[in-house]
């Protein structure tokens, strides 16, 4: 584990402490069927030792009870088998469920900035893949790793009282795992993550020029390409054989250790009749062997579940951290009628080798008039709308909404007083109708047909196979960027919030439906503070007082009424 | 899907694993003797135990089986073939997925030509690079111990017959029905619910990537609740079809296990068996069954084999547009020529393009705007052989690209768009993409033009820096002008620049163009966007629409 970088071993290890608390109760049915089948030896040890030391005849009465209690007992391990994967699977659906929802929390907590470096895709496959991938890791091994030391322990005990020198030899045969496992490979397991991440990356990059093949056939490459991924194939082929080679005398010193456990056996009990022992304890003894290996062979075959989870132990340990829960400063809301916002000498930096962005910027857009935001790229006006929407905070300054600083306001207040139009608005897969609601999920269809004739959705819905009820997003019907942004006015007709935040909603817009666009948002902007950025021409048909940004600071320019 | 043809889906992928037969023919060998050796071992190891109280008196070679240096040696021998076993077995699985992989990527690349970069997103493709991986237990965990259950079937009866022919033909029956019979089921149930796997499955993805995609409009609305409640409805629909899957090969599993079980009960019971073939017999079924043990869950595993290998063989294996088969040679002239180009992607799709006539002559500037859906990336298919116009036709230099080969044809375009992708690699290794035997000087002289020198010299191993995955993160705008420095340095006359700025912040977008200005000169450039921003040097525009092409203000 030496090479797993710190977060994830943290990561690791706080997870499987939780995971360990859950299947418990798979341990417990492996422990039970492990005492089944230490009944079910006895009961043939007992079947055997009558049948090749008796005359040969029907069975007895003994024989049919034996025989009837080994029956019983392979319908219980049996049942026990199904029970247990049962488990088995719900703690690894805990586990899933519980790492995504927390990936989203995190995620959700962070906001849009954590977005900039990490492309979404990526994201997603985190999301997804990786986590479903960890199954094995809380399904497989955390079970097999609690049954490697008690079920084997269980046997031992059962050999002890009809054998004490049998449960000796087999004892120091199970001793002889760890012991053979650590001289076979003293850092064969080191080698082995080391070689696991070697694949993993070979993976990654076969991924990678998948993804990017139309660059690459476009480039003339792909031959070239091919024959370099079979280059590196080979290589790490190589290489992982040399590391295979000593990773597996680690798996032959457990069955060496099974073997000669038998052996000894063997030859120990033919010694032993001769002094006219019963055979009813070799037959036991003999048949346990292979349930006293069992479970270590589970054990081995589950690191792979281990290693596989490495990978995204480590991208899962950095994560974001969880946002804090509203906690100390006093918390308010703000009366939802009527919102103006001030800006007090605020600054805010996004990367200090660029410079602030806002330095010292104050102004005030009183309760139900549009401000429009103009200046030229850079000047910090999407800053001002990323400010009020509370993804990121001030350096220094105030912000306040009638009053309040915004620091102080909940977050799900703060997202009910405001609604805000983007470049390019997201639809979710869905109908229209569900993208509309997502505005506000307790909307009447009444609600919802005025906003989208508002909007001016109706016109084009009508000729949709399905009105509003058409699914849109990924694998539905495909909107132009002029009807995605009108779903989105629609959606901000339906939130009915009293602050409107528009950040340059018609940039990717030709000038024809920019203009349409704009028709419906001045109908959306009656009676609402408006505060609009924008580097267009038509912004300033907009209406409302126009703010010039320049330098991170404000550079009045004429009152439009 | 029937099930024949279901696990028949595995066939194509087991034809390409002919050039590997000598591994894998090696690995199994080694699994079968390993086999053999451990039921010698169990068999002789039960014998000699018990043979004071059986009193079998030796006879010919069964007589050597019970000397105690011959259980050591098959002891010996089973640890060596194991060890063996392993790695013949993952040194032929690994091998035969590297070649699987290539053959994918062959089989991608090659239908590439045919329109499937445009067509099909790159994640897309992605989920099919996870299919390879669910194929890596076929050999080790289906096929090898298949066959080992296969042969045994023989051994065991004719080794139980000569005691009692009954009990004998029992065993073998119950020897079929784990060994076959419910892997058997298994895998049919498997490749039933398989569909409905990857349905839910999907449907978990684009939950996940609306929440993520959507995380402005979800935090602005203050809708994380019910985003996180809609992924989990997904997730729990996910979860139930694997728990449905889950506890069918747990019952196959359950009721294999019985059979064994039962089996060794036949034994026991069979009356007039003598005492030494009673041992042997008991040791060598234990042993058999538990050879054959995991076969239902093998079975389980193929299902969902064979599904991927159905995705992996369509994905690799679709129609990819030929070259002429007496292709002209390479004009000298770089025009470009859209005369009369009727297309749609579809027969049942839209027409994109009604009889669009379009001329870019050598060394021109052009733009071309119009909505998107309007069929502008259209116009870059079609000029890079990408598409075939169903009327009308590209002439390059004056010859229709029909009768080019398309090597040629993409030797005098440079393709740059927002899809361009930068691979995880070195900053080298990706500009050398565009030419291969590019110096140092020249790579400089690209990024220099491409106004990204600067950054690159301030990067730690500056040329040779690893960018992208386990690397350099580069933004939207640097990684743009790498992709540009790689267009700059491919020489190609002619430059199809798609949307190149989308997804860039306006300051960038619009250094980005600037740079574009000066970059080209000499070279024929193709600007398709949405909208100009006014920074552009263009000495004619057009506007898409109707699928027609309507020259624009210069």
């Amino acid at each position: 584990m030496t090479s797993l970088p710190k977060p994830g071993r943290a990561w690791m290890a706080r997870n499987m402490a939780a995971g360990q608390r859950a299947v418990r109760p798979v341990a417990m049915l492996g422990v039970l069927g492990t005492l089944a089948a230490i009944g079910q030896a006895w009961c043939l040890a007992r079947l055997l030792t009558d049948a090749i030391t008796t005359v040969p005849s029907q069975p007895g009465a003994s024989e049919v009870l034996w025989a009837l209690l080994f029956a019983g007992l392979t319908v219980l391990r049996a049942v026990l088998l199904v029970v247990s994967d049962g488990v088995s699977f719900t703690a690894g659906v805990a586990a899933r469920r519980r790492l995504r929802s927390d990936l989203f929390i995190r995620v959700f907590g962070a906001g849009p900035g954590f977005l900039r470096g990490a492309r979404s895709g990526e994201l997603a496959a985190l999301a997804v893949d990786r986590i479903e991938s960890l199954e094995g890791l809380f399904a497989r091994w955390l079970p097999a790793s609690v049954l490697a030391v008690a079920s084997p322990l269980l046997v031992v005990l059962a050999v002890l009282l009809v054998d004490p020198g049998g449960a000796l030899i087999v004892g120091a045969a199970g001793l002889l795992v760890p012991v053979g496992m650590a001289l076979a490979g003293l850092g064969a397991a080191a080698a082995s993550q080391r070689q696991f991440v070697a694949m993993g990356r070979l993976q990654a990059r076969f991924l990678d020029r998948v993804r990017g093949i139309a660059t690459i056939v476009l480039a003339g490459r792909a031959e070239q390409e091919a024959q370099r991924l079979q280059t590196a194939a080979d290589d790490l082929g190589r290489r992982t054989l040399r590391v295979l080679r000593v990773a597996f005398l680690s798996s032959a010193a457990l069955d060496c250790a099974a073997a000669a456990a038998l052996v000894v056996l063997a030859g120990r009990y033919a010694a032993a009749w001769r002094n006219g022992a019963s055979p009813v304890a070799a037959i036991f003894v003999l048949v346990l062997v292979a349930e006293f290996f069992a479970p270590l062979r589970a054990f081995a075959a589950a690191y792979q579940d281990r290693l596989q989870a490495a990978g995204a132990a480590e991208q899962l340990a950095s994560l974001p951290d969880l946002p804090e829960s509203a906690g100390a400063p006093p918390i308010r809301t703000v009366t939802a009628t009527g919102v103006t916002v001030a800006f007090h000498d605020v600054r805010f930096t996004w990367d200090p080798s660029r410079g602030a962005v806002l330095d010292g910027l104050s102004f005030r857009a009183p309760a139900g008039e549009t401000t429009v935001l103009v200046g030229p790229s850079g000047a910090g006006k999407s800053t001002v709308i990323e400010l009020l929407l509370g993804f990121v905070r001030p350096d220094s300054g105030r912000i306040t909404l009638n009053g309040a600083d915004i620091g102080t306001i909940v977050p799900s207040a703060l997202a009910r007083m405001t609604t805000w139009i983007g470049q390019r608005p997201v639809l979710f897969a869905g109908s229209i109708r569900d993208n509309i609601c997502f505005g506000r999920e307790d909307a009447t269809d009444q609600e919802v047909e005025e906003a989208a004739r508002a909007a001016g959705i109706a016109s084009f819905a009508a000729a949709l196979p399905e009105g509003l009820d058409t699914p849109i997003g990924e694998g539905g019907y495909g909107l132009s960027g002029g009807q995605a942004q009108r779903v989105a006015i629609a959606r901000a007709f339906v939130r009915n919030a009293p602050l409107l935040l528009l950040d340059e909603p018609t940039a990717h817009l030709d000038p024809a439906t920019e203009a349409d666009v704009f028709d419906s948002l001045r109908r959306l902007a009656l009676g609402r503070t408006v505060i609009l950025a924008s580097h267009s021409a038509a912004a300033h048909a907009f209406g409302g007082r126009t703010l010039e940004l320049s330098e991170g600071r404000t550079r009045p320019v004429q009152g439009v009424a | 899907m029937t099930t024949q043809r279901g696990l028949g889906a595995l066939l194509p992928i087991l034809a390409l694993w002919r050039g590997y037969a000598g591994w894998l023919l090696a690995g199994l060998l080694a699994s079968l003797l390993t086999v053999a050796a451990g039921l010698a071992l169990a068999t002789a190891a039960g014998g000699m135990a018990l043979r004071p109280v059986t009193g079998i008196e030796a006879v010919g070679l069964a007589a050597l089986l019970f000397l105690p240096g011959v259980v050591r040696g098959l002891g010996a021998a089973r640890v060596v073939f194991r060890y063996g076993e392993r790695m013949l077995t993952h040194a032929a699985t690994f091998r035969v997925l590297a070649g699987l992989r290539v053959w994918l990527f062959r089989g991608l690349a090659r239908q590439s030509s045919g329109g499937l970069g445009f067509m099909r997103s790159g994640d897309a493709l992605g989920r099919v690079v996870g299919d390879v991986e669910a194929l890596d237990g076929l050999y080790l965990r289906i096929i090898v111990p298949g066959v080992a259950a296969v042969l045994l079937l023989p051994v065991l009866v004719g080794t139980l017959a000569p005691g009692h022919a009954g009990a004998a033909l029992l065993v073998g029956g119950l020897f079929l029905l784990s060994a076959v019979v419910l892997p058997w089921v298994a895998a049919r149930l498997t490749l039933d619910a398989g569909g409905r796997l990857a349905e839910t499955s999907a449907g978990l993805r684009s939950a996940a990537l609306d929440a993520i995609d959507g995380i402005r409009e979800v935090r602005a609305y203050g809708a994380e609740g019910r985003m996180l409640a809609a992924v989990q409805a997904r997730e729990a629909a996910l979860f139930q079809a694997q728990r449905q899957v889950s506890r069918r090969a747990s019952w196959a599993q359950a009721a294999a296990f019985a059979c064994g079980q039962a089996a060794l009960l036949v034994v026991l019971l069979s009356p007039g068996v003598a005492p030494g073939a009673m041992v042997a017999g008991l040791f060598l079924t234990l042993a058999a069954f538990e050879v054959v043990g995991g076969m239902p869950r093998a079975g389980a595993l193929a299902g969902y084999a064979a599904a991927a290998a159905s995705r992996i063989t369509a994905a690799a294996t679709g129609a990819s547009a030929g070259d002429p088969s007496d292709p002209a040679p390479l004009p000298s002239g770089t025009s470009l020529r859209f005369e009369g180009i009727g297309f749609r992607w579809r027969p049942d799709r839209p027409a994109v393009m009604d009889g669009l006539t379009l001329d870019v002559p050598a060394g021109s500037r052009v733009a071309i705007l119009g909505p998107s859906g309007s069929g502008k990336s259209t116009l870059a298919a079609l000029a890079l052989k990408v598409a075939a116009p169903q009327a009308g036709r590209v002439l390059l230099g004056g010859v229709d690209v029909a009768r080019l080969r398309a090597e040629d044809v993409r030797s005098r375009i440079a393709w740059l768009s927002q899809d361009t992708h930068l691979f995880s690699d070195t900053v080298r290794a990706n500009l050398r993409l565009a030419r291969d035997n590019a110096t140092d000087a020249e790579l400089w002289a690209a990024l220099d033009r491409a106004g990204i020198a600067d950054t690159v010299r301030g990067f730690p191993d500056g040329l040779e820096s690893w960018i992208g995955e386990g690397g350099l993160q580069v933004s939207g705008g640097q990684g743009r002008r790498l992709a540009l420095a790689r267009a700059l340095l491919s020489q190609a006359p002619i430059l199809i620049l798609d949307e190149p700025a989308t997804g860039l912040d306006f300051a960038t977008e619009r250094a980005f163009l600037l740079t574009l200005n000066d970059v080209a000169a000499g070279r024929t450039v193709i600007l398709i966007v949405h909208r100009l921003i006014g920074v552009e040097r263009l000495d004619r525009i057009f506007r898409l629409s109707a699928g027609h092409a309507v020259a624009a203000a210069a």
